[in-house]
């Protein structure tokens, strides 16, 4: 077999294998140390090291033991490998990488997120629907959505010119990614408040010249 | 009492039979040392509040005080003085060297050549705009030429600085440079009123507004964001 045809049916092995594998991972944790893994293959300590460092404030562990469960979930989905001849010493401490099954996944899953994002935004706006017969105190609620926006866009961290840091800077170019992507999914709420304003000012225009 | 202050403030421009309520009872208030930014969509009037807050233009209905004095019957006191108004807009003047721009409003001011000069250079340096001194205003990119304008009215030390559009054109990696030299002037204790036609330009703010069909909410800030700093110190997490 060519190697090109090999590795599509390799790919189409896999995609297979996961469409039977019916129960897609769902703890956010375990997909996050498998990404500092694909990052860097690491032992269990470290990770937990790296995982407080990168999800501050986002994700926690509930102890290091929580590392090694994940890490007993990762591989035996096969997403994660022992690195061979790292179990040595007194104190073994083996290393893991990922897999190409890991790799493949995990983009996957990353995909996959906008969908629960966007899931998330429209059950927002249904849930705001109940308020549709009242459309002032719709209002009432945008105003209150559009100043927890304010505040959160407002707290974004400032993360200084490109041109200024040093160029392995990986923790300004983080920081940057995450503050822009935060800045563009505040902004288009915002603005999302500003349009759904108008049309609820109109409907209660409407109302009220009916009365 | 807060630095300025609008009450009930209403302004109406008229376009031949047309009449447009551009600000509708607005109330807002900014304190020394704080940084605030108005953002609205395009033609909501964000120009017209900056104007009306520094004193250019006066309000219909309502009143502006700037440290408890009030700016209609008083504007022109204020203005370049304990206010300085900052746009980008060098008009037909784009030949002037940056400098000189600088230096211009120091001499009207009586300020003699040699000092102008130097507090010139001090702005500039201030701003972030040194090297720029020697160019043309109008072969400055957009991110330099908002440093060279704030360095021209900073030159002055005015109480206040209104900015309007400070990050527009700007490019996103750039902006945050701008937000944190604004930042910057409020912990020196200048009050900072800038405006955005952009919701990334609210960030790091102390309180942020939002000028929509002639009406301004807003919210103030608990705690002001971080500005991440370019060299991580020893044993520093990732972006805190």
């Amino acid at each position: 077999m060519h190697g090109a045809a090999a590795l599509l049916y390799a790919i189409c092995a896999m995609g297979a294998e996961r469409d039977a594998h019916a129960a897609r991972m769902q703890s956010p944790v375990n997909w996050a140390l498998l990404g500092l893994v694909i990052d860097r293959p690491s032992y269990a300590y470290e990770l937990a090291r790296r995982f407080e460092r990168t999800y501050d404030g986002v994700l926690s562990l509930s102890s290091v033991s929580h590392v090694y469960t994940a890490l007993t979930t990762l591989k035996e989905r096969a997403l994660i490998e022992e690195i061979p001849g790292t179990r040595t010493g007194r104190q073994p401490k083996p290393r893991y990488r990922a897999t190409a099954k890991g790799l493949l996944e995990y983009g996957d899953w990353l995909v996959d997120e906008i969908r629960e994002d966007r899931r998330r935004q429209r059950l927002f706006v249904l849930q705001l629907s109940s308020f549709l017969r009242d459309p002032e105190a719709a209002i009432g609620m945008l105003d209150r959505y559009e100043q927890a926006c304010l505040q959160e866009v407002a707290r974004i961290p400032l993360v200084p010119a490109r041109d200024c840091a040093p160029p392995d800077a990986s923790h300004v170019l983080l920081a940057r990614l995450t503050a822009e992507e935060s800045r563009l999914a505040l902004g288009a709420r915002l603005q999302w408040v500003q349009f759904a304003r108008g049309e609820l000012r109109a409907r209660a225009d409407a109302q009220a010249l009916r009365r | 009492m807060s630095l300025l202050e609008l009450r009930d403030v209403v302004k109406r421009y008229r376009d031949g039979r047309s009449e447009r309520v551009v600000l509708r009872g607005v109330s807002m208030a900014l304190e020394a040392g704080e940084l605030g930014v108005v953002w609205g969509p395009r033609g909501a009037g964000r120009s017209t509040l900056l104007r009306v807050a520094a004193g250019l233009e006066a309000p219909e209905q309502g009143i502006v005080l700037f440290a408890g004095v009030d700016l209609a019957a008083n504007g022109e006191e204020v203005l370049g003085d304990g206010i300085g108004y900052c746009h980008r807009s060098h008009g037909s003047g784009g030949w002037q060297l940056v400098l000189d721009q600088v230096m211009v409003s120091l001499l009207a001011r009586g300020v003699a050549p040699d000092a102008a000069r130097s507090s010139a250079h001090a702005a500039l340096e201030r701003t972030g705009a040194a090297e720029c001194a020697g160019l043309r205003l109008n072969a400055l990119r957009a991110g330099e030429a908002i440093r060279v304008a704030l360095a021209r009215v900073l030159a002055l030390e005015p109480r206040m600085l209104v900015v309007d559009e400070p990050t527009a054109g700007v490019e996103a990696a750039e902006r945050d440079g701008i937000l944190s030299l604004l930042r910057s002037f409020a912990d020196d204790g200048v009050a900072v009123l800038a405006s955005t036609g952009e919701p990334a330009g609210l960030s790091g703010t102390a309180r942020s507004w939002v000028l929509g069909e002639g009406e301004l909410r807003g919210a103030p800030v608990s705690e002001l964001a971080p500005v991440v700093p370019l060299r991580r110190a020893a044993g520093q997490r990732p972006g805190a």
